[in-house]
């Protein structure tokens, strides 16, 4: 038994809302918390709105591809573009998490958040896709 | 999202609702940004903000570093756990005050 959804995006950080609508319905029919929905959002708003921001240096229509499962131990997810190589977890750079507010950076905390939020965070190219792969156990 | 603002003893309480993402962060910017002026006390009142993204802490702290040398401030109330935890592990937690409901930072600004 599991639950599945995949959803398409443009490559439009307005279709993030739509997103998040599915993937709260998700968590809901899912039976899991809702922290896990707000845990899931997060992740899929920092990485595809760099994809949409830096990853389409010449334009255009582009389709981004989430896809969603869970069963009783897990929440996998796939997050898949035609968007320009990029490994956000081995090209971001680390945040400065502790200077004050004069000299915090602006910026730069989007890929540490998912990281953190998530149990498992990888990434792949394969066929000139992105393709980040993301994993949290269901909370007791 | 939507932002209610109001006056209340001297500090201005921005209310935003529903989420605060990389769509919207840009318009809780300018609001935030607008309110802080020329150093201004403004309370961010999180109480109907469901969601924050890495976005809307850019946009906090672009506000904060603007209210800082013209003597503003910038308090934080009401947050939700799921929001608390982003403010954690970003490192925000420490460079806002942040109160557990709106009456309370209102108070701890007017002061």
């Amino acid at each position: 038994m599991g639950t599945r959804l995949e959803v398409v995006l443009d490559n439009d950080v307005a279709e993030l809302e739509r997103l998040a609508g599915a993937v709260d319905g998700f968590v809901a029919d899912a039976g899991l918390p809702p922290e896990v929905a707000f845990k899931l959002n997060l992740c899929f708003d920092e990485l595809i709105t760099n994809t949409v921001t830096y990853g389409y240096p010449d334009g255009g229509r582009h389709a981004i591809r989430v896809r969603l499962e869970a069963d009783g131990r897990e929440i996998r997810a796939e997050v898949e573009d035609d968007a320009a190589a990029f490994d956000p977890f081995t090209e971001a750079p680390p945040p400065d998490l502790d200077s004050d507010v004069d000299t915090r950076p602006i910026g730069g905390l989007g890929v540490y958040l998912v990281q953190r939020s998530m149990d498992r965070a990888t990434y792949r190219r394969e066929g000139g896709r992105n393709l980040v792969h993301l994993a949290l156990a269901v909370p007791p | 999202m939507d932002i209610t603002e109001e006056q209340t003893g001297g500090v201005a309480v921005l209310k935003p609702s529903g989420r605060i993402d990389s769509a919207t962060a840009g318009e809780f910017e300018k609001r935030l940004v607008a309110a802080v002026g020329t150093g201004n006390r403004v309370v961010v009142d999180m109480a109907q903000l469901g969601y924050i993204s890495s976005a809307g802490l850019r946009a906090l702290l672009v506000a904060a570093k603007k209210a800082r040398p013209a003597g503003g401030r910038i308090a934080l109330a009401a947050m939700a756990p799921p929001i608390r935890e982003v403010f954690d592990l970003s490192g925000f937690s420490s460079l806002f005050e942040i109160y557990p409901d709106g009456p309370a930072a209102v108070a701890a600004l007017a002061a």
